[in-house]
Parts: structure tokens; C-alpha cells; sequence
């Protein structure tokens, strides 16, 4: 019933909606709003905090279905299930109290910043420093490709406030920054993405932090951030699915009624094979995608899963809307038909939040112990 | 304020539909709740908001103790369910069903109101809420679009072609209301969550007291196709075919 109510909720906008607001660089507030109003935005956060009391298995549905329906918002991946799921388990009393309610109601976004350019898929090496000044941290560096930070009111940011002596590595904090933080300033990248959200660089020039802005202890932001990790992979693999399902059935359907030698060109295996193959592998990557939450929900490992999840989401549903578009022929390009559009967010799918190389590298490594190459 | 709603839980109308032997629907499929029942649920939930208390208690008849459509209803905000299922009544026709609902009715405790849809998406016969009325004695509104409660009555207005009536009515009384008169809400996440836990008292025609062992009075014979529609007029715009379309609404007596 979660899903049929989302899906109510969207296609009274629908991905004409999506398309013009997305062109126009104005946000889908509209839809935005009308979820959160119905409580669909925090549906993984805590009861207590005005969430739904659920879990990121019920997210996900969320983001399929608006995928699924031609309107994936990328913000639900960063905003409750990143973000949020860090506040409510690692944040304090007053964080929680200030933020959850905030999150969990949509009316407030929180952005989430740890790719850097000089540390983009390795995040142990991310050079931007939080060192403690009596009751602030000053922040310094830069982070780039933060989706959402001019909609959002602060930014969830992984710092490095010291260096293990053992390995050499970075130990990590997170601190959650205001946006109006002096210090701080950000600057927009253009991208090929039909999408609301836009992406920026943030740039912090001793940015002052009060220290209690910080999200349990310091030093331990790399434990935290992969608690956040798992949820955003999920929710991730979650709308690629949703796209592949909005793209088979426009595909299925104009495979159906489109003729050029007087059958439906469905009935041609070279239309219709590609078709299935695709819906195949849609459905085991929802699959994984459940198995994935459920581990997640469960306090179990969700790890493997949950990689594994993204990589096969990401593949099928790029592999879906490049078959919709190809049978729709030169519709497929058409704005009218509304595929070509969402090409740059599905292809991003495969990039973020992890790439498919290192998920490749993570299965490799863990799940079939092979040497590391890094 | 306590009202009844009818609820009718019907084969999803996007789908594909099958008729059984006896040319009534098949329905042992995934039912939903019928759209023309969720304007008179969300009027029953206003009235029961603006009145400051009560409940709004779901009354359904269908096969296989199927619940989505009530589930449905319970997560826009009823409070609880009858659901009448009984293999025995596979096929009845819209007396028999009147006959059952009303009996479910009597069930739901004190009521101020009863609720249903002008007709059902799926048969359109559209004389149950009139039945149930004269079953339970009760006076008889049809097509509401508006409804506001007075004390111990109600005042309603009822759609008519050229605009509507003022009807007054005692309570407790049956009211039929016209399908998009308000915008149904859309279910919370919470209500849905909360819709899992409401009670839905599950029963069989034995229970009602009802035997229809005898069947009922109606049997159909054949079914046939719709009429295909006719192509409609195509008018080429020379800058003045807005004259058409006025002429073509004023021939329908739209404007
Ligand atoms: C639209 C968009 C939105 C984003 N939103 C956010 C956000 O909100 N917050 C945030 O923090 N980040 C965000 N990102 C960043 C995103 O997570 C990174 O781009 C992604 O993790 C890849 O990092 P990178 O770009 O630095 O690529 P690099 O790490 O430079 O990798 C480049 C290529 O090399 C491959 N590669 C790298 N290392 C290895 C290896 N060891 N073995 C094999 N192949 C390897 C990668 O797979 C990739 O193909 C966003 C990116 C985009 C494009």
C-alpha cells in the first residue's frame, strides 16, 4: 500500500512535471512537499523524531516508485537515508532533536559531503581538516560533486581531525555545518543531468564550526560514515531499479502498438528479446536490492549485499532505458517521450554513489578474497 | 458523529477483466477500493473532523476475505471494518447484496449517518444505497455532493441537471454521493501503518442471520459488448470553429 500510495501521489505530477521543472533548473518542490506532507519522506527515520518508525527496506520502495514513475528526486538518498540514518544513531540528544523532526518532515534537507578531488573514490585519504579551537573546529578544504547544498539548510561533512599512527591513514569525523557558515563558500558545476538537484564544490577557508556540531566522537567518522553508506547504496540501487521499470514498461508498451511492416514491432524477437533480458535482470537487482535493506533493517552485515545491490540496480537500469530508447527509435530522442531526458541520471547510477569499479574491487577483496590491488 | 461507509472492493478497472459461467465479474483476483467509494469515505471523515467526534466504520461485501480496499480506507483515516465474505454469495445480485449490507450495518453499533457511492465502478446498477434505506428504514438522499449536519438532521444539497436541491433529513439517514465531489486525501504513511492494527471483524452470511440458500431473482443471460464509439466530427480551424464547439456544448445542454 506504501508503494500505490506513492505512486498516487506522483503521477498526479508525473515525468512532464519532472522533465520542465528539471529543464527550467527549478526544483520539484511541489512533489517534494506533497510526499513529506503525507509523512512518505521519513519513513526510515525514528517514531519519537516524527519519522515513520520503519526502515530503509520502506525508503526504498519510496525511491523506486518515484524512479518508477519517471520522477526520481536524488535528495531522499542523501537527506533521510544518509544524513539521517547518521543523526539518529550517532548523533546527540540535540542534534537529533534539532535535526530529525526537521529531516523526517522534509521540510528541512541535509546535504552530505565527503567525494574530494584529490580523494574521490578513496575516501581515507580525503584531506580536509577539522582541528579543534577551544569551543569551534575550523574546517579547511574542498569537497566537489555535493548534490543539493543550495536547497539544503547544512551539509553533513566527513573531516579528517587526525591521523592513525598504526596505518597512516586519516582518522575521520563528521560534523554537521550550517550553510551559512562564515568560512564556507560553494560554487556550482555544471552537469549533464536533467535533474532538480544541482551539484557544487564547497569550499571551506577556516570555516568556524562549534564543536558540538560534531556527530559523536571524535576520530570516528569512518564507522559512522558506513552505517550511512549501506543506506544510500540501497536507496541508490532502489531508484536505478525504479528507472528500469519506468523505462521497460514505456518500451513493453510501444513495442505493442508501434508498426512499421504491419505487426506490432514486439513481435520481432530483436525488439522484444532485449525487453526481457532487461526485465530479467531489473528483477534480481530488486531482489538483491530487498535482500540488501532487509539485512540492513535487521542489524545483520548488509554490506556485500548492499554493494552488490547498487552494482546490479545501476546495470539494469542503464541496459532498461537504453533498449526503451533504441525501440522507440528516433521517439526515443523525442522530450515528448520521455526517456532520452533521464539518461544522465541513470548513467550517473553507475558513478555515485560508489563507482562499479570499486564495488567490482569491494566483491574481489571480500567476498572472494582475492589480493588487494590498492 | 458515527457514519457508516459502504465500501465496495472491485478488479482494478486498468486491468484486464474476466467474466465467470454465469456472466457476472470474476472477481477472485487482487480487488481495490472502488474510486467512486473514496468520496463518500472522505466525506465521512470531514463530517466526523467538523462534528469533534465519533467514528467512521467500513462496511464491504467481498469474496475471499479480501481486505486491500478496506485497508485502503482504514489508512485515510476510518476506524474500523465489517467485511462480509461467503462463498454463497458469489454472483448475488444488487438486492441481495442491499439485504447483507444492511444487515452488516445494524452490526456496526449506533450510527448518525450511512454513506455509499452513487453506483459502483464495476456494476453500475446503482439501486443498493435506496434498498438498504427502505431495509433499514431509513430516509433516503441520493446524489449529495454536499452535506452539512444540523442538529439531529441533515441538510444536503442534491445534484440535479440544471444544479441541485435542498434536502433536510432526520438522522439517521442513507446518503449516496456523486463520485468527485471532494478530493479524496491520499493515506499518511502513518495512517498506513497504523491501518495494519484496526480491527476488521471478518464474517459469513450465517452470522448476519441471512440464508440464501434460495439464491436470488435475477439471472443474466448474455452479455454483449459496448458500442464502439462513433469517430467523432473533425472541424478544421479557420478562426472562427470555437462557434462549433459553443454550438456542439449548447446541443448537449452543457452550457
Ligand atoms: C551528479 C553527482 C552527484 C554526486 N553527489 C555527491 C554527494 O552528494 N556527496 C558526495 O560526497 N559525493 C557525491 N558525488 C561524488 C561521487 O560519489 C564520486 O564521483 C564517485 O564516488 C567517484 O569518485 P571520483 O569522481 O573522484 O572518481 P575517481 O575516484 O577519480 O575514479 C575515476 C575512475 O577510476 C575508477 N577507479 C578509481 N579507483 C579505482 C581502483 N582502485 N580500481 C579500479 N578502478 C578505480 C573509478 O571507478 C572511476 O571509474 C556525486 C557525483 C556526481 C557525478
Amino acid at each position: 500500500m506504501l508503494r500505490e500510495a506513492v505512486r498516487d501521489i506522483t503521477t498526479s505530477f508525473g515525468p512532464d512535471y519532472f522533465r520542465e521543472k528539471a529543464r527550467k533548473g527549478e526544483k520539484t518542490n511541489e512533489l517534494w512537499n506533497a510526499l513529506a506532507s503525507q509523512g512518505y519522506l521519513g519513513v526510515n527515520l525514528p517514531a519519537a523524531y516524527g519519522g515513520g518508525g520503519c526502515g530503509i527496506g520502506e525508503l526504498a520502495i519510496v525511491c523506486e516508485e518515484l524512479g518508477a514513475q519517471g520522477c526520481p528526486l536524488l535528495l531522499l538518498i542523501v537527506s533521510p537515508a544518509i544524513c539521517g540514518t547518521i543523526l539518529a544513531r550517532f548523533g546527540t540528544d540535540e542534534q537529533q532533536e534539532k535535526w530529525l523532526p526537521r529531516l523526517a518532515s522534509g521540510e528541512d534537507r541535509m546535504a552530505f559531503a565527503i567525494t574530494e578531488p584529490d580523494a574521490g573514490s578513496n575516501s581515507h585519504h580525503i584531506s580536509t581538516t577539522a582541528t579543534r579551537d577551544g569551543d569551534i573546529y575550523r574546517l579547511n578544504g574542498q569537497k566537489y560533486y555535493i548534490s543539493g547544498v543550495d536547497e539544503a539548510e547544512a551539509i553533513l561533512v566527513v573531516a579528517r581531525t587526525g591521523v592513525d599512527e598504526k596505518t597512516g591513514q586519516g582518522r575521520l569525523s563528521l560534523f554537521v555545518v550550517d550553510k551559512e557558515t562564515a568560512g564556507l563558500t560553494f560554487e556550482l558545476i555544471p552537469v549533464e543531468i536533467t535533474a532538480p538537484e544541482k551539484q557544487f564544490t564547497l569550499f571551506f577557508d577556516n570555516a568556524e564550526v562549534p564543536a558540538d556540531h560534531l556527530i559523536g566522537t571524535e576520530g570516528d567518522g569512518l564507522r559512522q560514515v558506513f552505517h550511512g553508506l549501506n543506506p544510500e547504496r540501497i536507496t541508490g540501487a532502489a531508484l536505478a531499479n525504479g528507472l528500469g521499470i519506468y523505462a521497460l514498461e514505456k518500451g513493453a508498451q510501444y513495442a505493442k502498438e508501434r508498426q512499421v511492416w504491419g505487426t506490432p514491432i514486439g513481435t520481432h524477437q530483436g525488439v522484444a528479446h532485449p525487453l526481457a533480458e532487461a526485465k530479467i535482470e531489473i528483477e534480481l537487482a530488486r531482489l538483491m536490492t530487498q535482500k540488501a535493506a532487509w539485512l540492513y533493517d535487521n542489524d545483520q552485515d548488509a554490506g556485500e549485499a548492499a554493494n552488490m545491490a547498487k552494482y546490479a540496480a545501476a546495470e539494469a537500469g542503464l541496459k532498461a532505458l537504453n533498449q526503451a530508447i533504441q525501440v522507440h527509435g528516433g521517439n526515443g530522442m523525442a522530450s515528448e517521450y520521455n526517456l532520452a531526458h533521464l539518461w544522465g541520471m541513470t548513467r550517473l547510477l553507475r558513478i555515485a554513489p560508489v563507482s562499479r569499479e570499486m564495488i567490482l574491487n569491494f566483491v574481489s577483496r571480500h567476498s572472494l578474497d582475492l589480493p588487494r590491488s590498492y | 458523529m458515527n457514519i457508516v461507509v459502504l465500501v465496495k472492493q472491485i478488479p482494478d478497472p486498468a486491468g484486464p477483466s474476466e467474466l465467470e459461467d454465469d456472466y457476472t465479474l470474476d472477481r477472485n483476483c487482487k480487488l481495490i477500493l472502488d474510486e467512486s467509494d473514496s468520496y463518500g469515505v472522505e466525506i465521512a471523515l470531514q463530517l466526523r473532523e467538523t462534528s469533534g467526534g465519533g467514528e467512521v466504520t467500513l462496511v464491504s461485501m467481498a469474496p475471499n476475505k479480501e481486505v486491500s480496499g478496506i485497508r485502503t480506507a482504514l489508512a485515510m483515516g476510518a476506524e474500523k471494518a465489517i467485511l462480509v465474505t461467503d462463498d454463497a454469495l458469489s454472483g448475488a445480485d444488487a438486492l441481495t447484496t442491499a439485504k447483507v449490507l444492511a444487515k452488516a450495518i445494524e452490526r456496526a453499533g449506533d450510527y448518525d449517518l450511512v454513506i455509499g457511492a452513487t453506483e459502483s465502478t464495476d456494476g453500475y446498477v446503482g439501486t443498493v444505497p435506496a434498498a438498504i434505506a427502505e431495509l433499514l428504514g431509513l430516509p433516503s438522499v441520493t446524489f449529495a455532493k454536499k452535506i452539512e449536519v444540523q442538529e439531529g438532521k441533515i441538510v444536503v444539497q442534491r445534484q440535479t441537471e440544471a444544479g441541485y436541491d435542498l434536502i433536510e433529513a432526520p438522522l439517521p439517514a442513507m446518503i449516496s454521493v456523486t463520485a468527485g465531489v471532494v478530493e479524496p486525501r491520499y493515506p499518511s504513511f502513518k495512517g498506513i501503518m497504523a491501518a495494519k492494527k484496526k480491527p476488521c471483524d471478518i464474517i459469513g452470511v450465517s452470522d448476519l442471520g441471512l440464508d440464501v440458500s434460495a439464491g436470488w431473482g435475477q439471472e443474466i443471460l448474455s452479455v454483449e459488448d459496448a458500442p464502439a464509439r462513433a469517430a467523432g466530427e473533425k472541424i478544421e480551424d479557420d478562426g472562427e470553429s470555437y462557434l462549433k464547439i459553443v454550438e456542439f456544448l449548447e446541443n448537449k445542454k452543457i452550457i
